[in-house]
């Protein structure tokens, strides 16, 4: 299977979309048969956390379907706001 | 186009006004969308579900009005009922879109969704009728012990109320949506489906019935509930033309309906059985088991037909349009 | 902790409070808990940009579906689906003959464009249907998902009367438009209405979207837009069969069919009870007759 590697970026509901290290971003489905659930996505966009994704292709749609999540980091993007301004 | 402006006019009355459609549609796009049921799962279920319910009833009636010659009629009643919640409810299972979540089913009680009233139903005929053929069992191990002869006739009477819903709630659940067909005509559906259940049941049970008293009487239960099924048929019939979605059936959903569970599963089993009481005790046992296979078929195939033929009449625009003009609306 | 610069245009979205009036100053409207909230969707001033397509894809981060030409005018879109929660229908008017028609009356009348969305029904009968109780009414008296507890038994879709609710063969969940939830809970106006460029979608209260709705007919029948009238609200086309009114609603210009709207829908969880009860009236007809017939003495 596929695996995609990139910080988090938006999350709706099941869906959510990540940039990997070349600035390339991709949309994610969550499969109904990955582990994890919607609810535990929102976290991840808040702090642009650092996952591994296995994912699928998906149906008539441009998109992939996740069915594996793995948190590389959690990811920091408030801290490193307050840095930066 | 003379649609009325004023938005005081009662709805009923304003709508009798418009003219008719022109037929119409959005490049021939569907109106509506079709249930994403896999048809052959959920039309089994709605048959398991039916023979299941109706076996219950059969089970209770006979334990309490058929005397010692229906003991067998009445254990393998008690068994038949189990099919529901063992094969019946995996096929369920097995149709959601996210199984892992299917007893969020189990959250909520809601009197508007026969989906739910239908979970309850289940789970309360999966019960009572789980213990009534436990306890059949433990009869049937050890004859010696008198109490779970008592226990399996005590749950074989909730069973059999609950089976009453499982043999007839699959109809509600099917008009209880926008499906044009499935919409047409709630109650005459929901008497085939019944009828079809009880028929199904009593010819599952005149198989293997080794009292020569007893399948007679199941045969003509059978019957009964035949010719009932043939009575709902053609009202339903009659509604779907008045409904305009009488359409929808030409389509080979719509040509099993009619070769396989109207001719195959009502009409040569009546046949058969009409035949079977005339020519006597001889040649009974195997007409009428060719008659039981045959309603056994039948309404299995009515189930799955009707499913199909729904979706047909919600793809089609002009089945659909037809259907929700102003003239289908329901008197006050 | 290595971070492409592309994910700092994302930080934006996660801001640390919300401007207070935003809606407002947008939609000319509060949005407060308690209160009925709309679309009002004029389709004379739909100039067919699809701007609420895009909107609404964007703020969901709904995938793009169904890549390809149908050939229908301008509608490549198709239908609403599980990933398109708006959809912009495109209608070129004939003439006799199959030809267009070379005189137009005023206002659009040869080419109708109309954005249809989730109806957000006052008597939902995806909601009705809804054995999980996933689907809910939100505070902002608007008709939800819950992607949390959905288990994709389907039922939802065959119940809407206006072929909106749709199950996704990806995550196995039934999706629709939210009346952008999450963006009425921060006080915000929904991506839609705030994109359209002619204001044909409107989003407001309720009530105040319907008054505004009448006087526009009226205003367009004294141009001589005879045609004009409104579907979906109480009493008119749409709302009918016990419904109730749609809290989005439409002005249109031709029949609904045209549009791809039924007339007259009606609500299913009516049919319930007569079907559940001549049903079991039926079985217990059965049950009698089996009665009589299993206690009768046997023929020989």
């Amino acid at each position: 299977m596929p695996v995609f590697e990139g910080r988090v970026t938006i999350v709706q509901e099941s869906r959510f979309q990540a940039i990997d290290d070349h600035g390339v971003a991709q949309l994610f489905l969550l499969s109904p048969r990955a582990a994890a659930e919607p609810g535990q996505l929102a976290s991840l966009a808040k702090t642009q956390a650092r996952v591994r994704v296995r994912f699928s292709s998906a149906h008539n749609v441009i998109g992939y379907l996740a069915h594996c999540i793995d948190v590389r980091d959690e990811g920091a993007a408030r801290v490193r706001k307050e840095i930066s301004s | 186009m003379n649609f009325p402006v004023s938005s005081q006019d009662d709805a009923g009355q304003a709508l009798q006004k418009y003219s008719e459609w022109d037929g119409s549609t959005y490049y021939g796009r569907a109106q509506l969308k079709s249930a994403p049921f896999e048809n052959l799962v959920v039309g089994g279920y709605i048959f398991l579900a039916g023979l299941s319910g109706s076996a219950a009833i059969l089970a209770a009636l006979a334990d309490l009005a058929g005397g010692k010659s229906a003991a067998s009629l009445v254990r393998r009643g008690r068994y038949l009922g189990l099919l529901a919640p063992v094969i019946g409810s995996a096929l369920l299972v097995y149709d959601l879109h996210t199984p892992k979540r299917f007893y969020n089913m189990l959250r909520v009680a809601k009197s508007t969704s026969p989906m739910s009233i239908g979970t309850w139903i289940l789970v309360s005929f999966s019960a009572s009728v789980g213990l009534s053929a436990a306890a059949q069992a433990a009869s049937d191990f050890w004859p010696q012990q008198r109490w779970s002869g008592w226990t399996a006739r005590v749950f074989g009477v909730p069973a059999a109320i609950a089976g009453m819903g499982m043999s007839t709630y699959t109809a509600s659940l099917l008009a209880a949506t926008s499906t044009p067909l499935w919409a047409a005509a709630p109650q005459a559906l929901a008497v085939r489906f019944g009828a079809s259940s009880m028929a199904a049941a009593a010819s599952a049970l005149s198989l293997g019935e080794p009292s020569d008293g007893i399948r007679p009487k199941l045969d003509a239960i059978t019957g009964v509930a035949l010719a009932t099924e043939a009575v709902a048929a053609m009202v339903l019939h009659e509604a779907y033309g008045k409904m305009g979605v009488r359409d929808a059936l030409d389509s080979p959903s719509g040509r099993l309906e009619k070769a396989g569970a109207t001719q195959l599963g009502v009409v040569l089993p009546l046949g058969l059985l009409a035949v079977s009481a005339l020519a006597g005790r001889h040649r009974r046992g195997g007409l009428s088991g060719l008659a039981a296979l045959a309603v056994l078929a039948g309404s299995a195939m009515l189930r799955v037909s009707v499913m199909g033929a729904g979706d047909v009449s919600a793809e089609r625009p002009d089945v659909s349009f037809r259907f929700t003009q102003p003239r289908n609306m329901p008197r006050r | 902790m290595n971070f492409h610069p592309r994910t700092l245009e994302h930080t934006q979205s996660d801001l640390d409070h919300v401007i207070p009036n935003e809606s407002e100053l947008t939609a000319g409207t509060l949005i407060e808990p308690g209160k009925s909230y709309g679309f009002f969707t004029d389709t004379t001033v739909c100039i067919g940009c699809k701007a609420c397509e895009v909107a609404c894809k964007e703020w969901n981060n709904l995938p793009a579906d169904n890549l390809g030409m149908t050939g229908q005018s301008f509608d490549n879109t198709g239908a609403l689906s599980a990933n398109t929660w708006r959809h912009v229908a495109f209608v070129e008017k004939k003439g006799g003959c199959g030809v267009r028609a070379d005189i137009e009356t005023p206002y659009q009348s040869g080419w109708l464009m109309m954005s249809d969305v989730c109806k957000h029904c006052h008597n939902a009968p995806c909601l009705e249907a809804c054995p999980t109780g996933a689907l809910f009414k939100t505070e902002f008296d608007t008709v939800v998902v819950q992607q949390d507890i959905c288990n994709g038994c389907g039922y939802c879709v065959p119940a809407c009367p206006f072929g909106v609710v749709d199950l996704s063969a990806n995550d196995g969940k039934a999706h629709k438009c939210t009346l952008c939830y999450d963006r009425l809970k921060g006080g915000l106006e929904p991506a839609c209405a705030k994109s359209c460029p002619t204001d044909s979608i409107q989003f407001g209260e309720l009530e105040i979207l319907q008054a505004r709705a009448q006087e526009r007919v009226e205003h367009l029948h004294q141009r001589g837009v005879t045609d004009a009238y409104l579907y979906g609200t109480p009493g008119a086309p749409g709302s009918t069969g016990g419904l109730g009114h749609l809290n989005a609603f439409f002005l249109l210009t031709d029949r609904p069919e045209v549009y791809n709207l039924p007339v007259a829908p009606t609500r299913p969880a009516n049919r319930v009870k007569p079907s559940l009860i001549s049903g079991l009236a039926a079985v217990a007809g059965l049950a009698l007759a089996a009665t009589i017939v299993l206690a009768s003495q046997e023929r020989r």
